[in-house]
């Protein structure tokens, strides 16, 4: 039992870099046969087949496909060193990510709707809960920073942005 | 007389001097904060520069990048955290000397080598690019289409790491990059019917999402570490040191000229090349490592001189050498202007405007770095915690105020989501930012090319200038393929089942 776990981990040397290269490998087939054809539109005459729209994106989907596929081998065939491996990550708590996201969310979706110091607001007190920051004086920049940061937007800067919800 | 006039007409503008002040300060600011990067700096400040004037705007965007060359290398030599990885070199000699209680010594020597270095860099940026914008005068459709061609090989060399993934992150930049209406025929390629999508994805947007978000969701990600804190103590360098180290200042500041220039080789390999020279031709060379002001004045000479140099061929070509030169472009660009070399015809006074801003640049770094020495605890201390929030309202705001819809608050999302996996799966974000901006100019001068040679494919081989980057550009890749089957070989050589077989 224990040799065959062994040898099924030496067959497959670096799992990310294999499934990285199937990901793509799908992508480069849905790219090259469904999506090409089906979104890109061809002019009726063509002085040249270089100069078609699908041209570019015909070859540069191949090419991709031959990289994942080369992508394959190397997981399979190359052993990654563990240590180093700037891809690992030492991970935290759930909730704290989840937080975060839902910040960004808040900008997503309330961004207009709320207008950019609400929203902003909003976003900054959730990422501050997220993780946490337990000094209370903190929050006054979850307030006074998207104030600030709009207005120099708006004002200073030009820029317009949705100030407020009314 | 009259140009003259009229480029001290363009600089002396009081909004010139603030915006070079202000992008050093960000710069050193941002750089000497472990986890922020002066390309995420630049990204963000891009959307600021909608309202300035054109020089103003793009100074503040050099500004950012030299300050955040030098501010990287106070984390390394303070806390042993590289602000960039072309300043993990300073770290060698930089830790081991703020250990023994020189820090305020290595952080001045870096500083004056990095200013030095820099202005170097300026000289050979006002010499060289003008130079090349005149033999890029003679290029037609067929010549730059080669010149792309070889700039795209330069993606092999960001591909730190893998090829094949550096290779694929280009292919897919290139395939985002025709999203939009063919510009031949008008045809929707991959618009799925969305009008946002009509004209193309938006650059700004996507550069935040790439290079910004993904810091934002690891540092949420990661388990929480404690915040470090640093203090620069000592005395500072003296002027008998600083002689001892103008040789490798000078040799230095060369290298990371000649390294900066050509596209795609970055700051690292300069800072990396300039110390082992240094350390090659030093009396004191058992010292390296170990705490030497000569080692520490090596790497930076080397990592600051490839900023002026970067410029040459994307002000003189119209190519982008590296991320941050790829970002600038983007400026350029949204102020309507294209670098290359008709801008060297029709905007002279601009470009010996910018210069001038460059050159300030130096002298204003040797101001705001000693003050960063003085106060980088005021600085470094700001806890990540508060930090990141106010970076990603500059994401979203930045975003968004491009064309004023929430399409690109998704946009940057997504490619913020991108950029996250990219990093998960060890997959450079470098390359496909360059296959973003190349894949259109490459398909252009294709198509032109064509319409001028009527079809015909001998276009292509037309003359000397298309034969020289033919050459260049097969060279290029057989020096890559080269490269990668050496390193191959030495992995296999010393991977532990050879050893143990």
């Amino acid at each position: 039992m224990s040799l065959s776990r062994s040898s099924a981990a030496n067959s497959a040397k670096d799992t990310i870099d294999i499934v990285t290269g199937l990901v793509l490998l799908v992508l480069s087939l849905v790219l090259a046969f469904y999506l090409i054809p089906n979104y890109i539109g061809e002019p009726p005459i063509l002085q040249n087949p270089m100069m078609s729209p699908r041209w570019l994106p015909n070859i540069v989907s191949w090419l991709m496909l031959a990289f994942a596929l080369l992508l394959v081998a190397q997981g399979v065939l190359t052993k990654t060193a563990k240590e180093g491996d700037e891809r690992k990550l030492v991970k935290g708590p759930v909730r704290r990510f989840l937080v975060m996201i839902a910040g960004i969310l808040v900008y997503v979706f309330f961004f207009e709707m709320l207008g950019a110091i609400l929203s902003g607001v909003l976003a900054t007190v959730l990422l501050f809960l997220a993780h946490p920051v337990r000094t209370w004086w903190a929050y006054g920049f979850a307030i006074a920073l998207p104030v600030g940061v709009t207005l120099l937007f708006v004002n200073v800067m030009n820029v317009p942005l949705p100030l407020m919800p009314f | 007389m009259d140009n003259l006039a009229e480029v001290l007409q363009l600089f002396l503008s009081i909004d010139n001097f603030i915006a070079i002040a202000l992008g050093v300060v960000i710069g050193v600011t941002v750089g000497s904060i472990p986890g922020l990067t002066a390309t995420m700096a630049v990204a963000l400040a891009l959307p600021f520069t909608f309202s300035m004037q054109p020089v103003a705007a793009i100074l503040l965007l050099v500004g950012i990048y030299k300050g955040g060359m030098y501010g990287g290398s106070i984390t390394a030599i303070l806390i042993r955290t590289p602000g960039s990885p072309a300043s993990a070199c300073t770290l060698l000699d930089g830790y081991p000397m703020a250990q023994q209680g020189h820090a305020k010594k290595a952080l001045k020597t870096a500083l004056f080598s990095s200013v030095i270095a820099d202005f170097i860099s300026n000289i050979a940026l006002i010499f060289f690019a003008a130079y090349l914008a005149k033999i890029a005068l003679n290029f037609g459709a067929p010549e730059f289409f080669w010149l792309i061609c070889f700039s795209l090989t330069i993606i092999i060399s960001l591909s730190s790491g893998s090829m094949v993934k550096g290779l694929l992150a280009a292919f897919m930049g290139i395939m985002l990059s025709l999203v939009g209406l063919d510009s031949v025929f008008g045809s929707q390629r991959f618009t799925f019917g969305n009008y946002n999508l009509m004209d193309s994805i938006s650059f700004i947007p996507l550069l935040i999402g790439l290079f910004a978000i993904p810091e934002i969701m690891e540092f949420y990600r990661k388990k929480a570490m404690p915040h470090l804190k640093a203090k620069a103590s000592g005395v500072g360098m003296t002027l008998v040191e600083l002689k001892r180290c103008m040789k490798s200042i000078v040799r230095g500041s060369l290298i990371g000229v000649i390294i900066g220039a050509i596209p795609g080789t970055g700051a690292t390999a300069a800072a990396f090349i300039s110390y082992s020279e240094a350390r090659r031709r030093s009396p004191n060379k058992e010292n390296f490592g170990k705490g030497e002001v000569e080692g520490v004045a090596a790497a930076e000479a080397g990592n600051n001189g490839v900023a002026g140099a970067t410029l040459i061929p994307l002000l003189s070509l119209g190519i982008p050498g590296d991320v941050i030169t790829a970002i600038i472009l983007g400026a350029f660009m949204v102020h309507g202007l294209t670098p290359g070399p008709i801008m060297f015809q029709e905007n002279l006074s601009l470009i010996y405007a910018l210069f001038l801003g460059i050159m300030l640049s130096s002298v204003i770094l040797l101001v705001v770095g000693n003050a960063a020495i003085k106060y980088f605890s005021l600085i470094a201390d700001i806890p990540k915690s508060i930090l990141f929030p106010i970076v990603l309202m500059f994401c979203v705001y930045g975003a968004y105020a491009v064309n004023n819809t929430t399409f690109d608050i998704w946009v940057m999302l997504a490619f913020g989501v991108v950029g996250y996996v990219f990093n998960r799966t060890g997959i450079p974000a470098a390359p496909f930012l360059i296959g973003f901006i190349l894949g259109p100019m490459f398909e252009d001068n294709l198509r032109r090319s064509l319409l001028i040679g009527n079809g015909d494919l001998s276009i292509f081989v037309r003359g000397p200038i298309t034969w020289f980057f033919i050459v260049i550009t097969f060279g290029s890749i057989a020096l890559a393929l080269y490269r990668f089957f050496q390193s191959r070989k030495e992995k296999t050589g010393s991977s532990p089942d050879n050893q143990s077989a």
